[in-house]
Order: structure tokens, then C-alpha cells, then sequence
């Protein structure tokens, strides 16, 4: 009874917590009168009429956010998940005082607040010639805080691999390259699913470097486009909850996916 | 002689990466800070530290500073607090359990520009809140409209942002408590609050560290929740420091004078963080 009782609690807290977004899901699918006239009632009658106004605009802005955020996202991860796996091998492979001090210097991206570096890096972006290109979002994605981010993961992982099959391989004449891309790598393989993960699902979601390197000419992300274009007609919710659901579904949808490795990925930074 | 086979050069390709798009902007915006950088004039030159006693006199950072440490002590409190009455209600590995669980985080993985279009729709003067007040004959509240309300507001949103976050790192921080304690503290006769306090609190330290730690570094650098739920509105009354030094930099061109707002910022952030970290270890040692 306790049991039955306990559980009716937390479900209770739990659809009370997610309210939010049970409002968003079913607006979307509902016309203005409607949501106006009863906001938390369920979808009836359905409508596709919000998504497919959503993916009519002449702006495009749905279809080229997505493309954007997509080639952006991947490109940042594709290169930040080798570079920081090898430089990560590479530093706990260091004596400890150059080790100590690299890591130093990696764990100041932490703690920096991007909105502290941002103007110096537009600055050198624009004196590339590589300011308002997606080229020049996705090097500062890689350069920046992330980096760090997957360095401290990949560390600590490296931690626990035994240095013996690391010199097993040596021994075998495999020099540091082979070693980090044949025995390192596939064994870090769970570090790599937490740094893609997290990384994919931050750059995904990043509001200041989209806004400030893309620049309102240049197509935006799905996240920078929603708020340039969203804010003129705030009052129409339909077109807003219809725009949100399709810019909200794939990192919703790939962290109901992957959320085994999610919530592992937290636990191994929550216990460390 | 080992062969390096070329792993050193991609890890120094990382670390250039690193130095070109954090070491150096960061040394950058230190140099600007001592100068009249302005990209409207042709040259600047070096001010000392004019700049950082220009702050003084300005009452909108100052309000800036009072507001951004309100929301960072109100979000760390209340999300650590509710996360972790979260996380103790949720702790049961039934398969109700791990699906409630799994809802919790959802505010995390949208992004915060979503998050505050979605509470804004909810909150502002003709949003849903208000359309439900009319529904029951009550009359509209400002929710974001009037200054003390919408600084309500801003925490509530962040803090519900962050509480999925907290709810899930303390879920997993107890997990990491082995049962037997609890048969053992049982045993010697000890009550629910007096297991709370001496196995479950001990034990989930660690957990409550990194929580307030990454809600204090994420809470210092609030920008896209505060640009879409208010644009720092009503009269400037919800602008964090990080939003008011983009404002100083390219609305109003000041580099100079938002670079030193931004070694502040720095200051504030890095100073409190390390403070923390090493006030909560000394208490996880203690326990």
C-alpha cells in the first residue's frame, strides 16, 4: 500500500515537473483557438497544420537549420573525438610535471564563460577571413571549452587502463600512432560515447558562437535560427510550438536512444 | 630512441587549436582591458586601469553583478535541494522508476533557447498561464512584465532547466550506495533521517560537489534563457553580467570597457568555483 501509494507520488511530481513540455507537444499539433481555449487539453481534433506551415516558410528556416546544425555538429565532433582521444593519450603519457601542467592549462576552458573569450574570437576569425563561415564556427568549437571537456573525460578514463597492454603493444614494435588508433582507442570505446554524446548534443544546442561567428546574413543553426525568426510573432503559438517540435525532436529523440549511455556518462563524472 | 609515430603531432595540433581559440582570446581580452579599444576609431591606446575604476561608477553593472549573484544562489539552492528530493523520490530500479527518471532530464537536452520560448509561451501577458487565470475569471498577472516578478521568473525557468540536470548526477551518486549501510545503520536502531544524514549524505558527497560547482559555472554565463524569456527587460532589471558585456561590446562598441567586465566576470566565476570545490572536498573529507 505504501509502495502503491509512494510510486502514485512520484509519478505525480514527475508530470507535474514535466508539464512544460507535455504543453509544447500537444500545442503543436493544436490550431490557435484551440490552445487559447484550453492550453493543457489533449490534441483534438489533430492537426499537421503548424508542422507543415513550419517547413512552408519561404525563409526555409526549419529545413536549413536542421542541414546546418547537422554538418556544424558532426563536423565539430568528428574532429574533436580523434583529436582529443590521441591528445589525451598523448598527455597521460607525459611525466607527471608536464602532465600536471597541460592539464592546467586544459582545465581553465572549463571554468571560462564563453561570453569572456567570444569578442577576441570573432577578432581572429575575422582577421582569417574565416569570420561569418561555418569553417570558422566549427575551429572555435574545436579549440574551445570542449576540447576540454573531452580531454578531463578521456584522462581520467586512460586512468584505468592497464599501462601493460600499452607496452605489450610497444613491445611489438607498433609505434605511438598505431598503438593510440589500435589498442587505445577501442578501449576507451565508453569515454568516446560519453565526449560524443555530450559534445553532440552541446554544440547542438550552442547559442553564443552560432549567433556571434555565423552572424544574423549567414545561414543559422536550428537553435540560433529559432530565435531570430521566432521573436516577431511570439503571439501566434501554433507556428511557435510547431517550429519548436521539429527543432526539438532529434536531440529528443537521440537522447531517448542513447540515454543508457547518457546517464552512464554522468555517473562516471558523478563518482569520480 | 622510441619511435613517436606520429601521435605528437595531432596531440599539438589540439593544444595549437586550444592556444589559438581559448589561451590567446583569453591573454586578448586581459591587453584590451588596459585599453580604449573601440572598432569605430582607428587607433587605441593604453588606459592603465581606468577601465576597471570606470566600474565602479557604473550603477548598470553593479545591477548587473546584484542581479546575476541572486539567480546564481536561488538556482543553486533550489536545484540542488529539489534535485536531490528528486533523486531520493525516484530511487527505485523499476522499470515506472527509470521511465520517470528518463522524463526528468528532458528540460536538459533541449537547448535554452527552446526552453525559454517554451516558458515564455507559457508565461508572458497573453500566454497560456494568463488564458487558464481567465478561464477561472481571475485577472492576468506581468509575469515577465514587472521587475520583481520577472526576476522570479528568469530563476524559476533556469532552476527547472538545472534541477533535471541535478536530479539525474544525484540518481546516480545514489546508486553508488552500497544497501548493506543501510541494513547495518537499520540494525543499530537509526531512524530515516538519521540513515539521510549519516550513510546517504556521506556517501553522496562527491555527487553534491559537482553538482553546485557546474551549477555555479553554468548559472555565472546565463544568456540565451535571459535574451529570449525578457532580452533583459523590464528596464534592465533581468541583465546578467555575461549579457550586459555582450551588450557593452557590440552594441556598444566598447571593447575595451567589456573586456575588463569580462576579466570580472572571469574573476567572479573562477574565484567562487575554486572556493567552493575546495570548501565541499574539505566537508566530503570531514564526512
Amino acid at each position: 500500500m505504501i509502495r502503491r501509494l509512494h510510486t502514485g507520488f512520484a509519478w505525480l511530481a514527475t508530470l507535474l515537473f514535466c508539464l512544460p513540455i507535455y504543453l509544447a507537444l500537444v500545442n503543436a499539433f493544436k490550431d490557435q483557438r484551440q490552445i487559447l481555449a484550453n492550453p493543457a487539453a489533449p490534441p483534438a481534433p489533430f492537426t499537421l497544420g503548424n508542422l507543415t506551415r513550419a517547413l512552408q516558410r519561404p525563409d526555409l528556416l526549419v529545413q536549413a537549420g536542421l542541414i546546418n546544425s547537422v554538418v556544424v555538429t558532426a563536423a565539430s565532433v568528428l574532429i574533436l573525438v580523434p583529436l582529443s582521444s590521441a591528445l589525451s593519450f598523448y598527455i597521460s603519457e607525459r611525466t607527471p610535471r608536464v602532465k600536471a601542467a597541460l592539464l592546467a592549462m586544459f582545465a581553465l576552458g572549463l571554468m571560462v564563460p564563453p561570453q569572456v573569450v567570444l569578442l577576441p574570437i570573432v577578432g581572429l576569425l575575422q582577421t582569417v577571413g574565416l569570420q561569418h563561415t561555418y569553417t570558422g564556427l566549427i575551429l572555435a568549437n574545436v579549440g574551445g571549452g570542449y576540447l576540454s571537456f573531452a580531454v578531463f573525460v578521456y584522462v581520467g578514463f586512460l586512468r584505468g587502463v592497464p599501462r601493460e597492454v600499452i607496452e605489450a603493444a610497444r613491445v611489438d614494435g607498433a609505434g605511438d600512432l598505431r598503438v593510440w588508433w589500435q589498442v587505445v582507442f577501442p578501449m576507451v570505446r565508453p569515454a568516446t560515447a560519453t565526449v560524443a554524446i555530450f559534445l553532440g548534443l552541446w554544440v547542438w544546442n550552442d547559442f553564443l558562437n552560432p549567433l556571434f561567428i555565423l552572424g544574423p546574413l549567414k545561414g543559422q543553426t536550428i537553435t540560433t535560427g529559432v530565435y531570430l525568426s521566432v521573436g516577431t510573432y511570439s503571439t501566434d503559438y501554433g507556428q511557435l510550438f510547431g517550429i519548436m517540435f521539429l527543432a526539438a525532436i532529434i536531440p529528443v529523440v537521440g537522447y531517448l536512444v542513447s540515454q543508457r549511455e547518457f546517464i552512464h556518462g554522468l555517473m562516471s563524472g558523478a563518482s569520480k | 630512441m622510441t619511435r613517436r609515430g606520429g601521435l605528437a603531432p595531432i596531440a599539438w595540433l589540439a593544444v595549437l587549436l586550444y592556444a589559438l581559440f581559448l589561451v590567446y582570446p583569453l591573454c586578448r581580452s586581459l591587453f584590451l582591458s588596459f585599453t580604449d579599444r573601440n572598432p569605430l576609431k582607428a587607433d587605441s591606446t593604453f588606459v592603465g586601469l581606468s577601465n576597471y575604476l570606470d566600474m565602479l561608477d557604473d550603477p548598470r553593472l553593479l545591477a548587473t553583478l546584484r542581479f546575476t549573484l541572486l539567480v546564481v544562489v536561488a538556482v543553486t539552492v533550489v536545484a540542488n535541494v529539489f534535485g536531490l528530493a528528486f533523486a531520493l523520490l525516484l530511487n527505485r530500479n523499476t522499470a515506472n522508476y527509470r521511465v520517470m527518471r528518463t522524463l526528468i532530464f528532458i528540460p536538459q537536452v533541449l537547448s535554452g533557447v527552446i526552453v525559454a520560448f517554451i516558458w515564455r509561451s507559457i508565461l508572458t501577458q497573453n500566454g497560456l498561464l494568463n488564458a487558464a487565470l481567465a478561464q477561472v475569471d481571475a485577472r492576468p498577472v506581468a509575469w515577465l512584465g514587472s521587475t520583481d516578478l520577472a526576476t522570479v521568473s528568469i530563476c524559476a525557468v533556469v532552476s527547472w532547466m538545472t534541477i533535471a540536470f541535478a536530479t539525474v548526477v544525484y540518481s546516480a551518486a545514489l546508486r553508488t550506495v552500497p544497501p548493506e549501510l543501510y541494513e547495518a545503520a537499520r540494525v543499530d536502531g537509526a531512524g530515516a533521517l538519521e540513515r539521510f544524514r549519516a550513510v546517504t549524505l556521506p556517501m553522496i558527497a562527491p555527487g553534491m560537489t559537482i553538482n553546485v560547482v557546474l551549477c555555479l559555472i553554468t548559472t555565472f554565463k546565463l544568456y540565451d534563457v535571459i535574451a529570449v524569456l525578457t532580452g533583459g527587460g523590464p528596464a534592465n532589471t533581468t541583465q546578467s553580467t555575461a549579457y550586459y558585456l555582450l551588450e557593452v561590446a557590440f552594441t556598444q562598441n566598447l571593447f575595451g570597457y567589456s573586456s575588463a567586465i569580462a576579466m570580472l566576470l572571469l574573476a567572479l566565476t573562477a574565484g567562487i568555483a575554486y572556493t567552493v570545490t575546495f570548501l565541499l572536498r574539505k566537508r566530503e573529507a570531514r564526512l
